[in-house]
């Protein structure tokens, strides 16, 4: 992300300031200006529901309640009781933001809600609203509301001029809305909210308080950007509200676009829009439905990352063929309007970008295969153990009928590194999950540092000092390796900006020794760089107690005995491990203390040599009659 | 009988099983034993079909079985004992056993087969109707034994029999894969618990981080140290 | 109409929605995917009834046949589809959205976007009512609850009696395992969509008796039948006819004692308390799981 970024902003900004006076000046007919509102119109609904589900992965079909109760408040503050048309443009945004604020409570605090849970559940929202807005006379009645032009100021010329510079403005702020997100933590939480909510949580983002901004944002830009719409309708009805073109389309246009971009859903606007405004011309107006909604199928299945993300591959040969098709018809003349040109131009340009090719990232691919992780030199040095950290107290959790922890009690020192061992099924990976809080105890205490756990949601004992990594690793997918670590440095124990984070980020990678891979994305990196990935993580969150779920799990002796030389250098800055391990060999050597569970329960605990020679450990590993034969 | 072959197997993107070679012949039981984690039932799963195995072969009575789909493995003649059971829990214990012989050629001996399991395990037949999961957790194990007999295998897969389940049920457990032994079938036994596995196998495998490490009679293996070594790390 | 006419009509009504929300819920249950175009295809078996009724004049009831196999075939291509691409149960949703939104557009340029209704002619049920004791009930709302039980309990036989219907139980609670039985998920998955479809087309016919059709229908019907598998259980067949007539006879007596505006929120406050208190349904079943 550079300043480009910025530059491609200002030039939208200013060239939507310009237009108006272009149209003057070059005595373009005022269908321009239309044409322009429209595809604005589009850019703040599509934008607005992008910030919600494109960047949080919540994905949502009630776009349209939003739309919906921005065009009905200017109706009815407006169109029917006089309220000036700015005041009911506010109201109408509010009033939507309340009610994506009713959503987001409701369906963010449900445990057993998923992504499709909460799909279907906002497909209800608009209907229901629908129908409480055609029975209620108050509101409709099934009569329709008359919305009558507002006053404008003179020196704009026409209600055309006016109502372009209007949504031009609620469009570029809409896109100025995303594009702040997308350079602060605010955005960067919702993405890694979208690859993996419960490991953000662990990692200290409070994700339950950026969804809700997130969806009262997609609420207030879309109850804005309806309301001025309203403006323009004339008269406004039930059935041409709350229908399936304002949810289906911001779909497919932020789809189309890209969700991963700020200026994704504005290309997606552009492209349905032209396209939806040629067929009407045509008269296929009947099945500008039926385009999009193969169009949409065809995402999915074959290029569901969008224009934007393919545009970045090739942009010289996308942005050139463009320009060529566009100037070619332009000084041939011979064939339609320029928005006939344009609609050509966006197509072939299109194809260009999803034309089979090579994939980003390819010049990485062929790198990994043959690189080695640095390989670390083994430094004993003895650490103090000092005051307790991590209490347990008769901690147990039932699942069912199941007990998987039967009262375990324990203390993790600072300074320690404790083995965590046992057979299958003894309850190891329960206890990791109660002391991070990824599970409350069905019963028994849990302390930090004299702080009760129990209840305490996850991302406040990330605060505190807790972090862990999970046995199969659990990055953000569709961030880099130095972005992975820098959301936990945002949100860690000792939170940063964006930009500050970035930078610190590569500190915990040279840890680990990933900071040659930090531009990779983890997809792209192989088993053991992603485990690696998970403790440099998990460490820039600056935890005092650091849990490690199998973190050695399908690696070769190689990268084993590399992992186990990281594992010392974390334990030497000054963290208390708990590891959770199989491969006792390693256990030995590392750990100043051994806890084994066997049945969910503490069946031995102490120096690593002793516990391993007790007679009670040996039978729990091998069998009784292994015990015998071993004497 | 069955003959895997240099097989490397990947649990998703994680290599769990490095070149690993295991051979069954009639009427034997053979023993896969090591630490969790080592890839024990990675293996199993990999000869039923469930997961793929990416290099290698899998030979079964001279059918190439690596590819093959995992529902029509069993047509072959390998049934499975999943680890923790993985009965039909809303279905009852007759249901379940019936399930057993879904495949094409067991189902005509259904009748048949349904009688030799019930003798086998009186129990089961008192608790036909019941739901299978509202047995306990000895009466499951039978009943996943029984429901793997159903498919009439000639090689039984079982993985982690042993599993949570109380030392004297354990014995029980391990009568009967004796007497599937006897009866002519195959067993190829995955378990944690070394000791009892050693004592009614005629060879085993020992299996380290994805590694076959060590094989011979099981007789030999159980009396060797290395063992202890191996699985303990002291 | 008193509020228990209301409340009875409303629960009889609610039938017709069971058996729109049963197929969906099955195929949902067992095959993971959310199929809207389910929607779609019961658009479309409304408007062959009405249209084969109209033109041929055979008893609208007995055309369902056709629509029924109809919709078998699109609903077995649509899942083989599915299956070939390995679509994930959200892209499932996504999809079959798009298909949705291309059905009713097809439909309506078709059909064209009037209301469309059965001449008396044709469809004589529209015009009859039944008394049940004191009170008098539509024809075609009656006809819907038969179908309904005869449905709801056919399939809960073959879910439970037949050795391919427990063989399909069992597919539902472990999918692996019962592959490693040799149950071939492609096949059955394939056969229970295609069922789906037809019972789709079931659901259509019965609409197409009692009310006028237009393209736009699927969308009012979307949040009930939605409200009626999640309080049914994901996949539970009798909870599902259970859930039909909770919801119906719950909007009936809303509608009745508060105001008509007043149902859909109703049923929406009650799905979202299910989804708090029991997300896996109000009915405990052992068919489902």
């Amino acid at each position: 992300m550079s300043d480009r970024g910025w530059i491609g902003l200002l030039l939208v900004a200013v060239g939507l300031a310009a237009v108006p006076a272009l149209v003057g000046i070059f005595d373009f007919n005022s269908f321009y200006l239309v044409f322009l509102s429209g595809i604005l119109f589009w850019t703040a609904q599509s934008t607005s529901w992008n910030i919600l589900s494109g960047y949080s992965g919540y994905f949502s079909f009630g776009q349209g309640a939003f739309y919906g109760v921005g065009v009905y408040s200017m109706a009815v503050f407006f169109g029917r009781h006089g309220v000036d048309w700015l005041a009911a443009t506010v109201i109408g945004g509010l009033l939507s933001m309340l009610l994506a604020l009713a959503i987001g409570t409701i369906a963010f605090r449900l445990r057993s809600l998923r992504g499709e849970i909460f799909a279907l559940l906002t497909l209800a929202v608009p209907f229901i609203l629908a129908a409480v807005v055609r029975l209620s006379d108050t509101i409709d009645g099934g009569q329709g509301i008359v919305v009558p032009v507002p006053e404008y100021p003179e020196f704009l010329g026409s209600f055309q001029t006016f109502f372009f510079v209007v949504s031009a403005v609620v469009g570029v702020l809409s896109l100025a809305v995303a594009f702040v997100m997308e350079r602060t933590r605010y955005g960067w939480a919702l993405f890694a909210i979208r690859d993996d909510e419960a490991v953000a949580e662990g990692l200290g983002v409070p994700t339950f308080k950026h969804k809700m901004i997130s969806i009262a944002a997609n609420g207030l830009i879309g109850g804005v950007s309806g309301a001025v719409l309203a403006l323009n309708l004339g008269f406004v009805s039930v059935e041409g509200t709350f229908n399936l073109r304002v949810p289906l389309f911001v779909i497919v246009m932020s789809v189309l676009g890209g969700r991963n971009h700020w200026a994704g859903p504005m290309i997606g606007a552009v492209y349905i829009h032209t396209l939806q405004n040629r067929l009407a011309d045509s008269g296929f107006d009947g099945w500008s439905l039926i385009v999009l909604g193969v169009i949409l199928v065809l995402l999915v299945l074959l290029a569901p990352e969008g224009l934007m993300a393919r545009f970045g591959r090739r942009p010289w040969a996308v942005g050139g063929v463009f320009a060529a098709t566009l100037i070619g018809l332009g000084s041939w003349g011979g064939w339609g309007q320029p928005v006939d040109w344009l609609a050509v131009a966006l197509g072939t340009a299109a194809l260009v970008a999803f034309l089979p090719g090579r994939r980003g990232g390819e010049v990485a691919a062929g790198r990994r295969a043959h690189h080695a992780p640095e390989i670390f030199e083994e430094l004993p040095s003895p650490v103090e153990v000092g005051r307790p950290l991590v209490i347990a107290d008769e901690a147990a959790k039932d699942f069912g009928g199941v007990h998987a922890l039967r009262g375990v009690s324990a203390t993790i020192s600072q300074g320690e590194l404790v083995g965590l061992v046992g057979p299958n099924g003894s309850g190891k990976t329960t206890l990791v999950n109660l002391i991070s809080g990824a599970l409350p105890p069905t019963s028994g205490t849990l302390t930090l540092d004299g702080n009760d756990l129990v209840g305490m949601p996850q991302h406040r004992i990330a605060h505190l000092g807790i972090a862990r990594t999970y046995q199969i690793p659990r990055p953000f997918h569709s961030l880099t390796v130095r972005d992975n670590v820098a959301i936990a440095i945002m949100f860690g124990r000792d939170p940063h900006g964006l930009e500050v984070a970035r930078d610190a980020a590569d500190e915990f990678l040279s840890l680990v020794g990933l900071d040659h891979l930090s531009d990779q994305l983890p997809g792209q990196v192989n088993l053991h760089e992603r485990q690696l990935l998970e403790m440099a993580r998990a460490m820039a969150t600056r935890p005092i107690v650091l849990l490690l779920d199998e973190a050695l799990a399908g690696l070769n002796p190689v990268e084993v005995d590399n992992a186990v030389a990281v594992v010392r250098r974390i334990h030497e800055s000054g963290v208390a491990i708990v590891f959770v391990e199989h491969v006792l060999r390693v256990v030995n050597q590392l750990a100043t203390r051994i806890v084994v569970l066997d049945q969910g329960e503490v069946l031995a605990e102490g120096e690593p040599d002793l516990v391993m020679s007790d007679p009670a450990v040996i039978t729990a590993y091998l069998g009784k009659e292994g015990h015998a034969r071993s004497q | 009988m069955l003959e895997v072959s240099d097989a490397d197997v990947y649990y998703g993107d994680a290599q769990a099983l490095w070149d690993v070679s295991v051979r069954v012949e009639e009427a034997e039981v053979v023993s896969i034993v090591g630490s969790n984690g080592a890839g024990k039932s990675t293996l199993v799963a990999a000869i039923m079909g469930i997961i793929p195995t990416r290099r290698g072969r899998i030979v079964f009575d001279g059918n190439d079985i690596t590819e093959m789909a995992g529902h029509r493995v069993c047509r072959c003649g390998v049934a499975i004992v999943p680890e923790g059971r993985r009965l039909f829990p809303g279905l009852t214990v007759a249901d379940n056993l019936d399930l057993g012989a879904f495949n094409v050629a067991a189902r005509p001996h259904r009748a048949e087969s349904v009688e030799r399991v019930f003798a086998l395990f009186p129990r089961l037949a008192q608790r036909a109707t019941q739901l299978a999961g509202s047995l306990s957790g000895g009466e499951q194990q039978m009943l996943a034994i029984g429901r793997a007999l159903m498919a009439r295998p000639r090689l039984l897969l079982m993985d982690e029999p042993s599993l949570g389940l109380a030392p004297v049920i354990v014995d029980e457990v391990f009568e009967v894969v004796e007497a599937v032994r006897d009866a002519g079938v195959s067993v190829l036994l995955v378990e944690q618990n070394v000791a009892r596995a050693l004592e009614i196998s005629s060879r085993a495998y020992l299996l380290s981080e994805g590694r076959i490490v060590m094989e011979g009679k099981a007789s030999e293996m159980a009396a060797d140290p290395e063992i202890r070594r191996a699985v303990l790390g002291v | 109409m008193s509020q228990l006419q209301a409340t009875i009509f409303g629960a009889l009504s609610g039938s017709l929605f069971a058996v729109m929300a049963l197929g969906l819920s099955v195929v949902w249950g067992f095959l993971k995917i959310i199929n809207l175009a389910h929607f779609g295809m019961i658009l479309i078996g409304a408007y062959l009834t009405f249209e084969l009724a109209s033109t041929t004049g055979i008893d609208p009831i007995i055309t369902v046949v056709i629509g029924a196999i109809a919709m078998f075939l699109f609903g077995a291509i649509v899942q083989a589809g599915f299956e070939r691409w390995r679509v994930s149960e959200f892209n499932s949703l996504l999809i079959s959205y798009g298909l949705l939104i291309i059905t009713v557009q097809v439909v309506s340029n078709v059909w064209t976007a009037d209301f469309q209704r059965m001449d008396s002619s044709v469809n004589p049920y529209a015009a009859q009512s039944l008394a049940l004791g004191p009170l008098r009930f539509p024809l075609p709302t009656l006809i819907a609850a038969g179908f309904a039980v005869i449905l709801v309990v056919g399939a809960k036989l073959i879910l439970e009696r037949t050795y391919s219907g427990r063989a399909l139980q069992a597919f539902g609670q472990d999918r692996d395992i019962a592959g490693a039985f040799g149950i071939d998920h492609t096949k059955l998955g394939i056969l229970l969509a295609g069922a789906a479809g037809a019972t789709a087309a079931i659901g259509g016919m019965l609409h197409s008796l009692g009310e006028s059709l237009h393209p736009d229908a699927p969308f009012e019907w979307v949040g009930r039948v939605f409200a009626i598998v999640i309080l049914g259980g994901i996949g539970n067949v009798t909870g599902t006819l259970y859930a039909g007539l909770l919801v119906g006879g719950i909007s009936g007596l809303t509608a009745a004692v508060w105001s008509p505006s007043a149902s859909p929120f109703v049923v929406f406050s009650m799905v979202v308390l299910a989804l708090v208190f029991r997300p896996t349904g109000l009915f405990p079943s052992k068919t489902g799981h």
